[in-house]
């Protein structure tokens, strides 16, 4: 071993110094347990007149795969807060929102849902991914605060999360709740367009990712029910230089519309390869890809492709896009919508609760949204209304809003098509038709 | 003699007392009723203690490999990833997609390292010929073939959603939150410090001088007879079997693995925190990587007194985190603690 | 479509990857390091290029020279504040420094440029060939119609130019030549007069000033992001080392031959195994190195 020379650091009192201070630290905290504990883990109560300030936690896309999203989602959510602000705020206190970056990182979101939930004593979650949720699902479980998340199309939670329509009985709930239309819907909304068109053969282009694999399978398992037959399928990696080759592959084979599930940029890549090599045929979008920008670089070769989005048609979408475009100029996406309705539905649950904990929330979320009330479309209405002693029914921007037993949002789809250089609404599949292809008890 | 006198210390003995007694204490509150009381606030602050001790042993596994015999091996996260999916592979119940067996875990966690040795005597069978950054670059290009590997074969490996459902052993022994955390800490702590006792034994005998000749002088150690590419390849295997250990605990502690943790950011924070502790000295990258996970930690808590938006932040972060790499090879590349000279990087 | 179609595809990939490949060998052979920030080169080559294009009024093709300009001299200014004060330590400290700097650079960018992908303005007329023959073996098309876009065409014959100029310059000038020098026996090179550290400089210009165009040329074929150059990397990393580290020819060669290779594994392989094209570029790279460690043109070989 070197010799101990003064110039370096003393290794020794380093360790000496990490070391006391951890048990100095813990000593503190062995026993037996069942005394009160000095843990504070409820959300900000003060004294007995109720918080001053109430606090969500937004684990956010700062940076990572779908940083370009988040600036629409802080918008819709940070217009959210400031319109319950303005009507007086859950239990009157101020809500206010802590953002932090996951970077789209299953090992970043625990810590940050960790700190979030144990250090800024959010009362619920508004945010995480289905690559963040999925891998995380134990540990969310042990957390016990409600995720109240417009991210998350993933058929993993098709099954898992919510309620069971059991609100008082915590012991069975999961947790998690999505104010978006899960893949598995709007998907089969865009298969019955599909079809309707008669399109009876699909080839398909996919990323490799859990998103775009997750989009084509709820696409295909609606599409070859409804009798469609897929004719070839190419799976590319993302951000590649070109797509000649798997183009080139894909069109070899016969078939009358093509499905393309890539992200946005990869998407461009693609589809002005395709442009170029003059394939033709009918495209049929992703949802995500329903946006401005591919049709700025695509061109006009893009003319009546289209689309199927979810989330642009709940009842109250009108109320929503009066307070986002005032509230900033970020670009609005798919998930802004469902953004803004899970501020509203949690905020309508602390003020159903009378109480900011996670618990409360989590009982109150599917009695607020659930129908049989007196229907709101705004956190003010809804606090009148529970006022009068009333029980509400939220029906939100995106969808009604109506949490089945695993936390899931029925919504009807709209059909998007490029036309003229823009993506305008051209048709729309209702809930109704929608919830057809969904099993019950299945979503 | 007093009590004190007769503590064996030197040749790691004193990691080997100190992992056991965490070891048997977090045994302790693992098959009691013991409980332990912990503020909340310190929660995440235990999590990521928790994530330093695993990724300690990976540290030391790859403070064996470059520290001590001069062995460049960029895709370390590839062992890491090997231990883990095998572990859970084996042992997983219910898992949505992919393969889950659902065999014991300490069979899973068995085959897990041995899995990450296997794949290490691969690599190394193959590359250890080769000069230092080229070791670099083929390792890298494993670690990145692993990965296209498990996120396109989704029947077998689960693609990005991972095998779910793995066992996760302390957390159904205890249900107090509190104790949970602790208990995990102080077991996989004392693991740690266990293996850290092990790899300090294995370096201070001499056969860590045959290693650390074959680093300075790769010629020389050969024309004294010694056959360099059996130990390097020991070496190597003995670092990815390590990761390997560390991967499979991983898994049991997590319950469920998935491909997003398992990128090239971890195998850039332990190399950051090795060459920042110091090469060759084990204590000294443990350190290192207290610090660099530290720093990390800590800035998460920055955001509410800096001015920036959270976005800024997180990118300012990581412009510092590869600025430290850059300064610490420039002004200080013994690490805070290494030995300059032992290192051969004195000028 | 045929075979032919597909490795038209790849000339194409190959093409740009070739233009990087030759700066990065050349830093490789000379400097002695492999250069882990080199794509952050040609990202930031991409981002000069559509600033001057779109805040200036100047044609592209000018963007396109005054990118390559821009390219070179970031690589020099880089070069003189990170890897020229510690030449003398050896390639896997350069290659950490480079890592490093890479990491800093790409989230530096991203602060500066914003999450926003950012395209090039340019329009694309395709040229079709559909009157040859299929040819077909098996199930195979040999041949068949094909087409190419004119930014393609453009792409190769940038590339072409590039090969005839590099040649130019290592056969015909005194630098060229004192390159080659140094990169065969520097310690030889030193003794015979040549400036070393001068020539080093004028390797981090011209590897900068190809990093520049290499990415230009990406971004107009995808998009400038943070990102951009960092996505080939491995690609170009692949193509020098495959060709034989230090070897600019070797390095055109690599490149061609990565790109057919993941052209044709994208036609060929499995239709579930699509994502797996750019895995098999490694592993051919690996493939290579143990059984040619010094790659398909090198002579020097690089054993431990």
């Amino acid at each position: 071993m070197s010799s101990d020379n003064t110039a370096h650091v003393n290794r020794r009192a380093f360790l000496t110094i990490a070391g006391g201070s951890g048990i100095a630290g813990l000593s503190g905290c062995v026993g037996f347990g069942g005394e009160g504990d000095g843990n504070g883990g409820s959300g900000g109560s003060g004294g007995s007149s109720g918080p001053e300030t109430i606090t969500l936690g937004q684990p956010g896309a700062l940076s990572g795969q779908w940083d370009f999203l988040q600036p629409g989602i802080s918008q819709g959510t940070d217009a959210a807060v400031s319109q319950i602000n303005e009507a007086g705020g859950p239990l009157g206190a101020e809500l206010e929102v802590v953002r932090r970056d996951t970077a789209v990182d299953p090992q970043e979101a625990r810590t940050v849902a960790t700190q979030l939930v144990e250090n800024d004593d959010v009362v619920a979650l508004i945010g995480l991914f289905s690559s963040e949720i999925n891998p995380l699902w134990d540990f969310l479980q042990d957390l016990s605060t409600p995720v109240v998340t417009p991210w998350p199309g993933s058929t993993f939670l098709d099954t898992r999360g919510g309620d069971k329509r059991t609100p008082t009985d915590i012991s069975d709930d999961e947790w998690v709740w999505r104010t978006v239309v899960g893949d598995t819907v709007h998907t089969s909304g865009s298969a019955a367009f599909a079809m309707e068109e008669g399109h009876e053969t699909l080839g398909v282009i996919n990323g490799n990712t859990e998103g775009e694999r997750s989009y084509v399978e709820g696409f295909l398992s609606a599409y070859e029910a409804n009798g469609g037959t897929v004719a070839e399928r190419v799976e590319v990696e993302l951000g590649a230089s070109s797509y000649q080759s798997a183009l080139s592959r894909l069109f070899e084979a016969d078939f009358d519309a093509f499905l393309v599930s890539l992200p946005q940029e990869s998407a461009i890549t693609a589809l002005s390869d395709w442009s170029d090599g003059d394939y033709g045929r009918q495209p049929i979008l992703s949802d995500t890809l329903t946006s401005q920008a591919v049709i700025d670089q695509v061109g006009s070769d893009l003319e009546g492709a289209w689309g199927a989005t979810p989330g642009q048609s709940g009842p109250n979408y009108d109320t929503f896009e009066a307070a986002y475009s005032e509230a900033g100029d970020a670009d609005m996406n798919a998930w802004t919508p469902p953004a803004w309705d899970a501020v509203q539905v949690t905020a309508l649950a602390i003020e159903r609760a009378g109480e900011a904990t996670p618990e409360a929330v989590q009982r109150n979320i599917g009695p607020v949204s659930r129908s049989g009330g007196t229907k709101v479309s705004t956190f003010a209405e809804g606090k009148e209304a529970l006022a009068n002693g009333e029980e509400i029914n939220y029906e939100g921007a995106a969808t009604p809003v109506n949490f089945t037993q695993h936390g899931n949002v029925f919504g009807s789809v709209s059909i998007n098509t490029a036309q003229n250089g823009e993506f305008t609404q051209t048709g729309e599949v209702s809930a109704a038709d929608v919830r057809e292809f969904v099993e019950e008890g299945e979503y | 003699m007093s009590a004190l006198d007769r503590i064996p210390s030197g040749n790691g003995d004193l990691a080997l007392l100190a992992g056991v007694f965490c070891f048997l204490i977090g045994g302790l509150f693992v098959l009691t009723p013991l409980q332990v009381q912990l503020p909340n606030m310190f929660y995440v602050f235990v999590e990521v203690g928790i994530l330093f001790v695993i990724y300690g042993l990976l540290v030391l596994g790859l403070d064996l490999q470059y520290g001590h015999t001069g062995l460049v091996n960029f895709g370390h996260v590839a062992f890491f990833a090997v231990g883990a999916y095998g572990t859970a592979m084996l042992s997983a119940q219910d898992t949505f997609v992919g393969i889950g067996l659902g065999y014991p875990w300490p069979l899973a966690l068995g085959v897990g390292v041995v899995a990450a040795a296997v794949v290490g005597l691969g690599v190394s069978a193959t590359s250890i010929r080769l000069r230092g950054d080229f070791l670099a670059i083929v390792t890298l290009a494993t670690a990145e073939i692993l990965h296209s590997i498990f996120v396109n074969f989704e029947g077998v490996f689960g693609g990005n959603v991972g095998i779910l459902g793995v066992p996760r052993p302390i957390a159904a022994l205890v249900s107090q939150a509190d104790t949970r955390l602790i208990a995990t800490l102080l077991v996989l702590g004392g693991i740690t410090l266990v293996g850290l006792a092990g790899v300090t034994r294995l370096t201070s005998a001499p056969y860590g001088r045959v290693l650390r000749a074959i680093r300075a002088d790769e010629l020389v150690t050969r024309s004294v007879g010694k056959s360099t590419v059996t130990y390097k390849t020991q070496a190597f295997v003995y670092g990815a079997a390590l990761a390997g250990l560390a991967g499979g605990l991983f898994a049991l502690y997590n319950g469920a693995v998935a491909p997003g943790f398992f990128t090239i950011q971890v195998t850039v924070t332990v190399w950051i925190g090795m060459l920042l502790g110091g090469a060759a000295n084990h204590r000294a990258v443990l350190a290192g990587l207290s610090i660099i996970m530290g720093i990390r930690l800590v800035s998460r808590f920055a955001l509410t007194v800096t001015p920036v938006p959270s976005d800024v932040f997180a990118s300012i972060r990581l412009v510092v985190v590869g600025l430290i790499l850059v300064a610490v090879i420039r002004y200080r590349p013994a690490g805070i603690w290494g030995d300059a000279q032992e290192l051969g990087v004195d000028r | 479509m045929g075979l032919l179609q597909n490795i038209i595809f790849g000339v194409i990939t190959g093409s740009y990857i070739a233009i990087a490949a030759i700066g990065f060998t050349l830093i490789y052979g000379i400097v002695n390091m492999i250069n882990f920030a080199y794509g952050e080169y040609l990202t930031l080559g991409a981002f000069i290029g559509l600033f001057a294009a779109t805040a200036l009024p100047i044609p592209l093709p000018v963007a396109v020279l005054v990118a390559m300009a821009g390219g070179g001299l970031v690589s020099i200014v880089l070069a003189r504040a990170f890897f020229t004060p510690i030449n003398q330590t050896g390639p896997v400290p350069l290659l950490l420094t480079s890592i490093g700097l890479g990491i800093a650079l790409r989230n530096a960018i991203r602060l500066v440029a914003g999450r926003q992908a950012r395209y090039y303005d340019t329009e694309a007329t395709t040229f079709r060939f559909d009157a040859i023959p299929d040819l077909s073996v098996g199930s195979v098309d040999l041949l068949g119609g094909f087409f190419v876009t004119s930014e393609q065409l453009i792409v190769v014959g940038s590339a072409v130019v590039v090969f005839i100029a590099i040649h130019g310059l290592l056969t015909r000038t005194d630098v060229g030549i004192a390159m080659r020098a140094m990169g065969d026996n520097e310690s030889l090179a030193r003794v015979r007069g040549v400036d070393t550290q001068l020539i080093r400089d004028s390797v981090w210009i011209l590897a900068g000033v190809l990093a520049g165009l290499s990415g230009v040329l990406l971004a107009i074929q995808t998009n400038v992001n943070a990102t951009t150059g960092f996505s080939e990397i491995l690609q170009i990393l692949s193509a020098a080392i495959l060709g034989g580290a230090g070897s600019p020819y070797g390095a055109i060669l690599g490149a061609y031959l990565i790109g057919i290779i993941l052209a044709l594994s994208t036609a060929f392989l499995p239709s579930g195994m699509g994502g797996l094209s750019s895995a098999i570029a490694f592993a051919i790279l690996i493939l290579v190195l143990l059984v040619k460690p010094s790659g398909i043109t090198g002579t020097e070989v690089r054993e431990a």
